[in-house]
């Protein structure tokens, strides 16, 4: 482990205040001794950088997939006082509102035998893919403003869904306070033409089947069976959300006179949460939020009707087990030394993770916590997992992620070839379909952390428990 | 070249070095795209920038997140960068090809250019400045 840090448990590291000046907070973060070896100084430094913001409460924190971003590190969590703190576009990233959703077929991979690679095609004919990608869907100026309100409600009622849908969403699909005045009519030109694609880099939409069940009981409350086979989409907030990101950053750096606050790195640019600047910076990001909703819904649909027209299953029987978010910032209440307070949570790069009875999760869902979903890299298992108690008192109900990436894109494109990698995962038995094979040399397995290992440090740090392991079949890239 | 690529883990690190100010913006231009799509060509679309900022950084900052917006709407590519820079104002010409999927698709979507270590620092001969592109 790096210098200066002390271990606090098993699993649980803590960064004291001091590791870099004017710390308000001890930064905390999870991550088994094997995981530390990869552990970057830059990403500690961001961690503390993060625990010197005005109205930091209680620990600046981060999951085991943490690794060094720009402003908070990724797999960064931190809650700020309403009254007190700050908020900024550095802990939530570029893409708001970037996750990940997993619907189940009641197709069985024998179903699939001999007409996958077709199926691959298929689906990457029917979600627009990868860099210049634009949408089918013809959408106007008014409707991208109710998208921006309604989120993937949106969708359901133009017949891109159903009902159910949007209570197996976070915020089923629609966080409230979305301000439409405060997202600029460069991010909206950007938004029109994208809704309804998948995006590139790391983003993707992937058929798996449910290898094994490791908690049977949360299984069946999330109606998830081995051998099942399931897809499961990975994007954000395209253009839109990537222009209201800019934008606010710019109007937030330029008012940190007007505050007086002293950052450590610019990226970190905030502003009181409810001040002009923070309130149009939340009410922009909410809008970014609610169009990633309708952006994997719509993806979601095209992906149903695929299925359904190439297997004869009926639409309903693709039933979404959850959707969440990995880069937001949410008002949320939480316990703090035995008393409800509202918080503001930033997550990037990390999941929430709201144990049994939390508020906001659905009745279905009640009895044993959210579903948590963590995809894994290109090749490698995903895992649905479910929220716990244990990361509502210690991590704001946060998670990790993902693996977390251990080498650069630069080193993976000198160490692996796109080519080579797409036949040898074929030999295994996964298709891979990208825009372009270097694409793929980027996003190779072995420059992530291993998921598994990840999934552990947060199963055994009782941030959240497995519940089943999926592994992929085909993959479409951008 | 004037840029090169560094290690980053997660994102892409640009270094990019220029006799001057204006031939850091220029090149820095040049990064993203190479970035973004790979070679491209010079056929004559052409696209006028002004800005003005606070500092050069911030200036720097806002000009590459204009080149993200007009190739986002426009797919336009562009490999000629024609930079004027007069204190902290500048103003540009550029110029590229309309976006090809089949010569275009080998590089990586860039999703915003980030603060962090951005400084443009005077050496001996050089100016030079490390960019964080998130990807």
């Amino acid at each position: 482990m790096l210098e200066g840090i002390n271990q606090i448990g098993d699993l649980e590291w803590e960064v004291p205040v001091g590791y870099v000046p004017n710390m308000r907070v001890p930064g905390r973060f999870f991550l088994s001794r094997a995981l530390a070896e990869t552990l970057e100084e830059g990403a500690v430094r961001q961690l503390a950088n993060v625990a010197t913001l005005p109205g930091i409460v209680k620990h600046s924190l981060a999951m085991p997939d943490i690794h060094w971003g720009y402003g908070f590190p990724i797999g960064g969590v931190a809650a700020f006082d309403m009254t007190e703190g700050v908020i900024s576009p550095g802990g939530v990233g570029f893409d708001i509102n970037c996750g990940v959703r997993l619907i189940t077929t009641p197709l069985t991979e024998t179903d699939l035998a001999g007409r996958k690679r077709d199926l691959i095609e298929r689906l990457f004919a029917a979600v627009p893919t990868g860099v210049g990608a634009k949408s089918t869907l013809r959408v106007s100026n008014k409707e991208l403003a109710d998208i921006m309100v309604s989120g993937a409600r949106w969708a359901v009622e133009r017949g891109l869904g159903t009902g159910a849908d949007l209570i197996r969403c976070e915020e089923e699909g629609a966080m409230p306070g979305a301000d439409p005045g405060a997202v600029s009519a460069k991010a909206r030109q950007r938004g029109l033409p994208q809704l309804g694609t998948l995006g590139a880099g790391n983003h993707f939409l992937e058929v798996q089947v449910v290898r094994e069940i490791i908690d049977p009981e949360a299984a069946k409350v999330y109606g998830i069976t081995e051998g099942q086979v399931c897809f499961m989409v990975h994007c954000g907030s395209r253009g839109l959300g990537h222009q209201v990101a800019t934008d606010h950053l710019r109007l937030l750096e330029r008012a940190l006179g007007k505050y007086g606050i002293l950052l450590p790195d610019r990226q970190l640019a905030c502003a009181p949460i409810d001040s002009p600047e923070g309130r149009a910076y939340y009410g922009g990001m909410v809008c970014a939020a609610n169009y990633a909703w309708t952006n994997r819904q719509v993806i979601m649909h095209e992906a149903r009707k695929v299925f359904a027209q190439m297997y004869g299953i009926d639409y309903d029987e693709m039933r979404l087990i959850y959707d969440v978010a990995h880069n937001v910032a949410k008002f949320e209440r939480h316990d703090v030394d035995g008393a409800s307070m509202e918080v503001c949570v930033h997550r990037k790069g990390a999941t929430r993770a709201f144990g049994p009875n939390a508020p906001g999760i659905p009745h279905e869902y009640a009895a044993v916590g959210q579903p948590v979903i963590i995809p894994g890299s290109m090749g490698t298992s995903s895992y649905l997992l479910h929220g716990t108690t244990i990361a509502m008192q210690k991590t704001w109900g946060s998670t990790c992620h993902g693996a977390g990436r251990v080498l650069s894109r630069s080193q993976a494109k000198k160490e692996v070839r796109g080519k080579e990698l797409r036949e040898q995962l074929a030999k295994e038995g996964i298709l891979v379909r990208a825009s372009h094979d270097s694409v793929l040399a980027e996003e190779a397995p072995e420059v992530y952390k291993p998921s598994h290992e990840v999934v552990r440090v947060v199963h055994e740090a009782g941030l959240s428990g497995i519940v089943a392991r999926l592994d992929p079949l085909g993959v479409i890239k951008g | 070249m004037s840029f090169e690529e560094l290690d980053h883990t997660a994102d892409v690190l640009m270094r990019v070095r220029g006799t001057t100010i204006t031939e850091v913006f220029s090149d820095a231009g040049r990064a993203l795209f190479h970035v973004m799509y790979g070679p491209c060509e010079d056929r004559g679309i052409e696209r006028q920038i002004s800005l003005a900022a606070e500092d050069l950084e911030s200036l720097l900052i806002d000009y590459l997140s204009e080149l993200l917006f007009i190739t986002d709407v426009e797919n336009i590519v562009f490999c000629t960068f024609d930079v004027d820079i007069q204190g902290t104002r500048l103003s540009a010409a550029i110029r590229g090809e309309p976006f090809d999927p089949a010569r275009h698709s080998a590089g990586a979507l860039i999703k915003g250019v980030s603060y962090f270590g951005l400084e443009i620092v005077k050496e001996e001969e050089a100016y030079v400045v490390d960019i964080i592109f998130d990807i």
